[in-house]
């Protein structure tokens, strides 16, 4: 009884409250993007999302009420069955966008890369928990490397940049906070650095395209330099104020490509300028700051990788996306966490914040 | 002390995008806002123009030629009333059409619809003059396509047609934009990857009427890759003008290494119909057309029985078995009995005795039947498939068919029951179930004419520099005895003053052929000429099939001579 009242009064009404604030600007965002191709389609897509967050918010409470110490105790083979559904995907997927990202399971287009990022956090957090404080030595980051490695692999085949990315901050967070020796983490970065050469030969000839792009937009007037130049162009011109909500035009005369998804963010500093932008960037630096808080109140070490994981996760997410749509990294095709249109993001973002308040919940105090 | 180390990274990289969206929003603020106000960054595509064909002596027959495209840009339109009379006007354009390019182009304000596209080059420079000074109209080139010889070898070529909004959906990562023409049968749907061009274009800046401030890119466009081919046009045109307003289709391949120099179906078509605009009831027509279907390549996609033609295998079968020799002989009374049934021959009164010799000239129906029941299904099945029968021949062009070579495996597994000893006689003769294709047919005869090796047709012999070499031809194994028996019988098909081929014999060219008549369920029966030349070492091979054409041995044996007689002027025999 105590225990239960103890859960209740932790229940972090305050995250889950901003979580739904985002979701909410998105779906207001998505209404904008998306109206200027027809009314009936723009309801449509707001239609789809409000359904994807409402299988979400399923997933999020069915996340919360079971431990997380249970999530661990199956992480190895969830994170098994994850990896095996990214072969399946390489094998029979549908090719969209030029990448084999989805497959199909009753009628839904399902995007296992989407879930392969908790699905290392929790392996990760396995591993580096049962450990112990204990990762002093080299031969202890053996497993981490290899539990990122298979994954990583997998999804750069698919080929999806972008999430393969996220999963390097995911690794490093969960390994320095399970006390990993920062010496051969820095190695490690060193190595990856002298291995970019190598690694450009495995990038399809669009993502060379993407890359050479950020650092000259002009190669590529037609294709991915037009989208970052447009995207640069809607946030430029909203200014401080904004051009108002339906009023983009940049968004509503069709000149931004891929809106509703990658670029949201685009819309969202057109129409609401500077102020909305700050405004939203707050939100999920508040969500992010509430991970890391989480982190230094729990004792147990598999809480707190799974609340440091999860945190880095979305900042990186955040900014990533920011950062392409203004042109301040390349385009890699990461979503706006909770406001990009597309179910197997959101679903998965809403799970992931389920779990930080299961931990948050469940934390052993001192 | 480590916690820290994430918070004061997060932090930081949060800076980083406040600092990014400052300077984005407050500082760079009037340079985006002046280009948003304008909507001045306009992306002007420049067409990569397709691929040429050409034939193997290097005469152009697929070319892009200019077309003028009159095309306005919905929100750049300002004096109206003027325009509208310039469209009445020079290019002649009815009220309501105008009124209906209007409305259909104000769903794009932003990019070019064109109005009335490929436009006389006298009224487009016209129709520039006069709009000058007047914004968001202008004239456009566009590279389109041209096929040179209108109907002759359309189904070599195919046609273009533009790819529809669903296509887009999945081939917008390839580059394809809108109204952008893809492949849809033929060379230019088999090689339309290498015949596209790669689109090219430039983003301008404009001002806020729609004139050009400056260029911020260029991407040079480029053009796809040309294709030689094997066929000689000479020789193509004069199959088409050889099968006229007949059904069917003629097929002539060099019986060393499979190239194809001609190859022609008819009913043909205009594939200039499909790129021309203002001919969408033509289009229609030949798309729609169920009973000419005009739009299908008999030469490999249409199924026909054989008939006669068929004999060279039942021979080769007999022959190579064993069960026959050169002197065997059976009497031919006029028709075969088995049980209760009996088969005719064509010649009510019979032909007398017969050995390979006579049987293939006469196109004896019972000798045919005698020697194809002592070889048996299984071989003439097994023969069948070693001519290439019931298989694709793999020539370069799309939506070529298997055709079938039956036996008893297929009848069992198709629950027709076993196999029928009458069926067997109706298999030596080239009928029942047996199925094939024109260009089948060309390549059985090329072992013949080869002396024993199964060619794989071709069209395309060089793609821009590239060449492709034809594929090695296999030898099929045949005994010299049985392919030597073989030519002897179809030399006297044509040179024999009572062989059934006779039509075909042209002056000078010592060709060997067969006829086949088949009959169909659909009606009047099938005509076939298949033959060879020169006798000794061929050079050429051919292949007239008329659709519900009567009889082989008249019209089809006639055109084969007509291509034997253009064959040795133009110097191939």
């Amino acid at each position: 009884m105590m225990q239960a009242s103890k859960r209740l009064k932790d229940f972090d009404i305050m995250l889950i409250g901003i979580a739904l604030l985002i979701f909410a600007i998105g779906i207001v965002t998505i209404y904008s993007a998306t109206m200027a191709r027809g009314l009936a389609l723009g309801e449509s897509f707001v239609f789809r999302q409000v359904n994807w967050f409402i299988i979400g918010i399923i997933f999020l409470a069915l996340t919360v009420m079971v431990s997380y110490q249970r999530f661990i105790d199956i992480s190895y083979i969830i994170y098994t069955v994850n990896v095996l559904m990214l072969v399946l995907v390489l094998l029979l997927g549908h090719a969209r966008l030029g990448a084999q990202r989805w497959f199909s399971i009753g009628g839904f287009a399902f995007q296992p890369s989407e879930f392969i990022k908790f699905s290392l956090i929790l392996a990760l957090s396995n591993y580096v928990g049962g450990k112990k404080d204990s990762m002093r030595d080299l031969r202890d980051l053996i497993v981490p490397c290899i539990l990122i490695g298979i994954p990583f692999v997998l999804v750069l085949m698919q080929p999806d940049l972008g999430t393969a990315l996220l999963l390097i901050p995911i690794f490093f967070s969960i390994l320095i906070v399970g006390g990993a020796d920062l010496k051969y983490l820095g190695w490690m970065i060193m190595i990856g650095l002298a291995g970019l050469p190598f690694f450009w030969h495995f990038l399809r000839d669009y993502q060379k395209q993407r890359l050479l792009v950020f650092l000259n937009p002009s190669v590529d007037p037609l294709g991915a330099g037009y989208t970052i130049i447009q995207s640069k162009i809607a946030v430029g011109s909203g200014g401080l104020w904004g051009k108002g909500w339906l009023c983009g035009t940049q968004n509503q005369l069709n000149f931004l490509p891929e809106r509703h998804t990658d670029f949201i963010f685009s819309v969202i500093g057109e129409e609401w300028g500077l102020l909305g932008a700050l405004a939203i960037v707050f939100l999920y630096f508040l969500i992010v700051r509430r991970a890391f808080t989480i982190t230094t109140l729990t004792s147990d070490l598999y809480g707190q990788c799974i609340a440091t994981g999860i945190g880095m996760l979305i900042a990186f997410q955040v900014i990533i996306n920011i950062s392409m749509t203004i042109g301040l990294m390349p385009v890699v095709g990461i979503p706006l966490p909770l406001v990009s249109y597309g179910g197997s993001s959101l679903i998965a973002t809403l799970v992931a914040i389920g779990l930080l308040v299961n931990v948050e919940m469940r934390r052993s105090t001192f | 002390m480590r916690d820290r180390v994430l918070t004061t990274l997060v932090s930081a990289l949060f800076l980083y995008i406040l600092i990014g969206l400052f300077y984005t929003q407050i500082i760079r603020y009037p340079h985006y806002s002046r280009l948003s106000k304008n909507n001045s960054i306009r992306v002007i595509p420049i067409d990569g123009p397709r691929g040429n064909i050409f034939d193997r002596n290097g005469k152009v027959l697929v070319t892009n030629r200019l077309s003028f495209d009159v095309v306005i840009v919905y929100r750049e339109l300002y004096k109206r009333s003027g325009i509208i009379r310039l469209l009445k006007d020079v290019l002649g354009m009815s009220g309501g059409d105008i009124a209906e390019a209007l409305e259909k182009a104000s769903l794009r304000p932003n990019s070019p619809y064109t109005v009335k596209g490929d436009v006389p080059k006298e009224k487009a420079i016209a129709f520039e003059e006069e709009s000058c000074g007047l914004s968001g109209v202008s004239v456009q080139t566009r590279s389109k396509r041209s096929y040179l010889y209108n109907n002759s070898g359309s189904h070599l070529f195919g046609y273009l047609s533009e790819v529809s909004e669903e296509e887009l959906e999945d081939l917008k990562d390839l580059g394809y934009r809108q109204r952008d023409l893809i492949g849809r049968s033929g060379l230019e749907k088999q090689y339309n990857d290498y015949l596209k061009g790669v689109d090219g274009g430039t983003q301008v800046e404009v001002d806020s009427r729609g004139r050009q401030v400056k260029s911020l890119g260029l991407q040079e466009p480029e053009s796809g890759k040309d294709l030689y081919l094997t066929i000689d046009v000479r020789l193509q045109a004069v199959c088409d003008k050889l099968l006229g307003s007949r059904n069917g289709a003629v097929v002539v391949i060099n019986p060393k290494n499979g190239e194809v120099l001609a190859l022609a179906s008819h009913p043909a078509f205009d594939p200039n119909i499909f790129v021309k605009t203002g001919t969408s009831s033509e289009r229609f027509r030949l798309l729609k057309d169920r009973i000419g279907r005009p739009m299908s390549n008999r030469a490999i996609s249409g199924l026909y029985a054989p008939g006669s033609v068929f004999k060279i295998v039942t021979a080769s079968a007999a022959l190579d078995t064993g069960k026959i020799n050169h002197n065997t002989s059976f009497v031919c009374t006029g028709s075969y009995k088995l049980g209760r049934g009996k088969l005719d021959c064509w010649k009510a009164e019979g032909h007398g005795p017969q050995n390979i010799q006579n049987g293939l000239m006469n196109s004896c129906n019972v000798f045919f039947c005698n020697i194809g029941r002592l070889a048996g299904v299984d071989a003439l099945e097994s023969y069948a498939k070693l001519y290439g029968y019931g298989k694709k021949t793999g020539i370069d062009l799309p939506d070529e068919v298997d055709g079938l070579a039956p036996g008893r495996a297929w009848k069992m597994s198709r629950n027709k029951g076993s196999w029928y000893e009458g069926e067997t006689l109706n298999y030596a003769i080239g009928q029942g179930y047996l199925m094939v294709t024109p260009i089948q047919v060309a390549r059985m005869t090329a072992v013949i004419a080869n002396k024993g090796s199964l060619v794989k047709p071709f069209v395309v012999k060089q793609i821009d520099k590239v060449h492709i070499s034809a594929e090695k031809e296999k030898n099929i194994g045949l005994k010299d005895r049985t392919i030597e028996e073989i030519r002897r019988g179809l030399f006297e098909v044509i040179n024999n003053e009572f062989g059934t081929g006779k039509r075909a014999k042209a002056e000078g060219v010592a060709a060997a052929g067969k006829t086949g008549t088949a009959q169909n369920p659909q009606g009047r029966t099938h005509a076939w000429f298949t033959g060879f030349a020169p006798y000794d070492d061929a050079k050429l091979c051919l292949v007239v099939f008329l659709e519900h054409g009567g009889k082989g041995g008249v019209e089809p044996a006639s055109i084969a001579r007509g291509i034997f007689e253009e064959a040795k002027r133009i110097g191939y025999l």
